[in-house]
């Protein structure tokens, strides 16, 4: 479970005081499926940041999993990153030098993770539709195959929570609902926690649950209908 | 390791120019190493050599070089000396006379008496690689390593000696000795030497004079000088004094001031010959954290990605550290490697009088690919630290 409470993150920009998340509260249940939503500037990817403690908020708190992450240390933080967040990006950020079987390894390695879980990273994939893309580099894959490459990066260390920040930005429609569906199933069939920021309607209405953003704060907080995936 | 190898493969031009600044700087190491390591040698089995008797000479030399000849009933004298265990009497001539001494790192030949005996009181114990020691017959003689390998000579075979000037006037008194003993390799002085028994130095001694002298000298009368031996226990330099104070005519002198000389000598060689292959080495460096700093640069995402899922600040910095270190690693393999390559092939060039000029010791490939590997490793913690520190948000997000 994730709780925020009253998160807010200020900055400075000459004299003016931008506040991009200004009092933020809300509580995520294990294994939901959320979107965040909002304008450019709303505060969506400033609040991603700060739930994947990338960045440190001005004020409030983030709890996972009942740590509390405000008072930790950046080493901290990152053990606590390798062990419960997952993350996926708009551009993939997969490393060129790495074949898709090793980028979803790279995690494992700054997890200390002993090598047998070299199977686990391989089932991912295969659970991904890419069981015939594994030794292929990143060059050699389309954007979507890339980004399914990222959503199994993202759950190789078994984490409690998979941020997403656009994560169907840069594909198509089509490839856009197909890996709409990916993390869907992988938050049924892993119990995983999504939260995905997006500008994209068709996958919030994926989503069980929107948040809206609205200049650093929560102006909408809906549940939806959750759709029917196969798991 | 396998992702540091595929990031120097990334960029293949800029990582070969990379490693080459190091090779470059380590061939000089290696070869400036090897040089000053022949040069030390010499000096040191030299040092070993003359810190373990007193050389005496007549009162106008320094005691080793310079002055005329002694009488040889000087030695009674100076054996009279508290102190003294054996004093020997000693010749030594120009193997080639007339011959310029051109820039060697080597010695020139020579022609010295040699009492068998004396190996019982050198520090510097010689050993035969062939044949035995002289055994008091004239016209025998012992060859130094690099003598014989110069002249192609074993044991049984004759050599004539002194060798003839081209200019040398046609009066120019030669030997011909039977060869009967080749000494092992020392790595210094005797290497270079050609050894005969006091008489037939002295009748040498005796050949260089003009005719009208060679008339009304006699030879078994003189000798260049004296190597003392003290009793055990006796300081030398003490002893070198005493001689001085209680036998006229001769100057003695104290082993540790040659030794400082020879000392001070190959510290400066030393200095000098490292310090040039350093400077190198140094510029190799600054390529280096010149390549790292670009390729933290060019992986700003990565390094935020890697910051996002779970790598530490000492797992970034470890990581940039770990791929300089292996560009010096690889440099200072290469480098030693070419630099073993060309000291080898040059000393296989090398007149068979001079010997070889370089030598490789583990010690120094030790020196060399361990320098490259920590200025590898140092050249990397100015970038490694700079990546380690880098935001990640901005990371991610950079283009």
């Amino acid at each position: 479970m994730i709780e925020i409470d009253r998160l807010s993150k200020h900055y400075k920009q000459g004299k003016t005081v931008v506040r991009a998340l200004d009092g933020v509260s809300f509580n995520i249940d294990s294994g939901e499926f959320v979107a965040i939503v909002g304008r450019s500037g709303s505060g969506k990817t400033t609040l991603l940041d700060s739930l994947g403690l990338l960045l440190r908020p001005t004020s409030g708190r983030i709890v996972i999993d009942g740590t509390d992450a405000s008072s930790l240390k950046d080493d901290e933080k990152a053990r606590l990153r390798s062990s419960k967040i997952g993350f996926i990006f708009q551009e993939y950020n997969l490393l060129p030098t790495l074949t898709a079987l090793e980028n979803v390894m790279l995690p494992l390695h700054y997890a200390s993770k002993p090598k047998g879980d070299r199977e686990w990273a391989r089932a991912l994939l295969e659970e991904v539709g890419l069981e015939d893309r594994m030794h292929h580099r990143p060059d050699q894959l389309s954007g979507g195959q890339q980004q399914r490459v990222a959503i199994a990066r993202s759950l190789v260390n078994r984490p409690s929570l998979v941020l997403g920040d656009e994560p169907t930005g840069a594909v198509d429609s089509e490839t856009s609902a197909q890996l709409a569906a990916i993390m869907r199933r992988m938050n049924r069939r892993h119990q995983v926690t999504f939260v995905l920021v997006t500008h994209d309607l068709d996958l919030a209405a994926e989503t069980d649950r929107v948040i809206k953003l609205k200049d650093g704060k929560v102006v909408a907080d809906e549940t939806t209908a959750p759709a029917s995936v196969a798991v | 390791m396998n992702q540091i190898v595929r990031n120097l493969v990334r960029r293949k031009l800029r990582s070969f120019l990379t490693i080459s600044g190091i090779v470059i700087g380590i061939v000089a190491l290696t070869t400036m190493g090897a040089l000053a390591n022949n040069f030390n040698a010499l000096l040191d089995g030299g040092a070993k050599y003359i810190a373990g008797y007193v050389p005496v000479g007549d009162a106008s030399s320094n005691g080793v070089t310079g002055g005329g000849v002694l009488p040889l009933a000087k030695q009674g004298d100076i054996a009279a000396v508290p102190g003294v265990a054996r004093v020997f009497p000693t010749i030594q001539v120009a193997a080639k006379p007339g011959a310029l001494q051109v820039v060697s790192l080597g010695l020139p030949d020579y022609i010295q008496s040699l009492d068998p005996t004396e190996n019982n009181y050198s520090a510097l114990k010689i050993t035969y690689a062939s044949g035995h020691s002289l055994d008091g017959a004239s016209g025998e003689i012992v060859l130094g390593s690099n003598f014989a390998a110069e002249f192609n000579k074993k044991v049984g075979d004759g050599i004539t000696l002194p060798v003839k000037p081209s200019d040398a006037a046609s009066d120019f008194i030669q030997h011909t000795y039977t060869v009967v003993g080749i000494l092992d390799r020392t790595q210094t002085e005797p290497d270079t030497g050609a050894f005969v028994n006091l008489a037939d130095a002295q009748q040498l001694l005796k050949d260089q004079l003009s005719p009208a002298l060679q008339s009304t000298f006699d030879a078994t009368l003189y000798v260049s000088g004296f190597n003392v031996y003290g009793t055990p226990g006796t300081n030398l330099d003490t002893l070198a004094d005493r001689i001085n104070a209680q036998v006229s005519g001769v100057k003695a002198q104290k082993p540790s001031v040659l030794v400082k000389a020879l000392v001070a000598g190959g510290a400066l060689f030393t200095t000098i010959t490292m310090a040039a292959a350093l400077l190198a080495l140094v510029i190799g460096g600054l390529a280096v954290i010149n390549t790292m700093i670009m390729a933290v640069s060019e992986r700003i995402r990565e390094i935020g990605l890697k910051k996002a899922i779970g790598a530490t600040t000492k797992a970034i910095m470890g990581e940039f550290m770990l791929e300089s270190s292996f560009i010096g690693l690889i440099g200072g393999l290469v480098g030693f490697g070419l630099g073993f390559a060309v000291t080898t092939l040059i000393n296989a060039t090398m007149p068979a009088s001079q010997g070889a000029i370089f030598l490789v010791t583990p010690g120094l490939a030790l020196l060399c690919i361990g320098f490259a590997l920590a200025l590898g490793t140092v050249a990397g913690i100015i970038p490694a630290f700079r990546a380690s520190r880098m935001d990640p948000v901005a990371a991610l997000r950079s283009n």
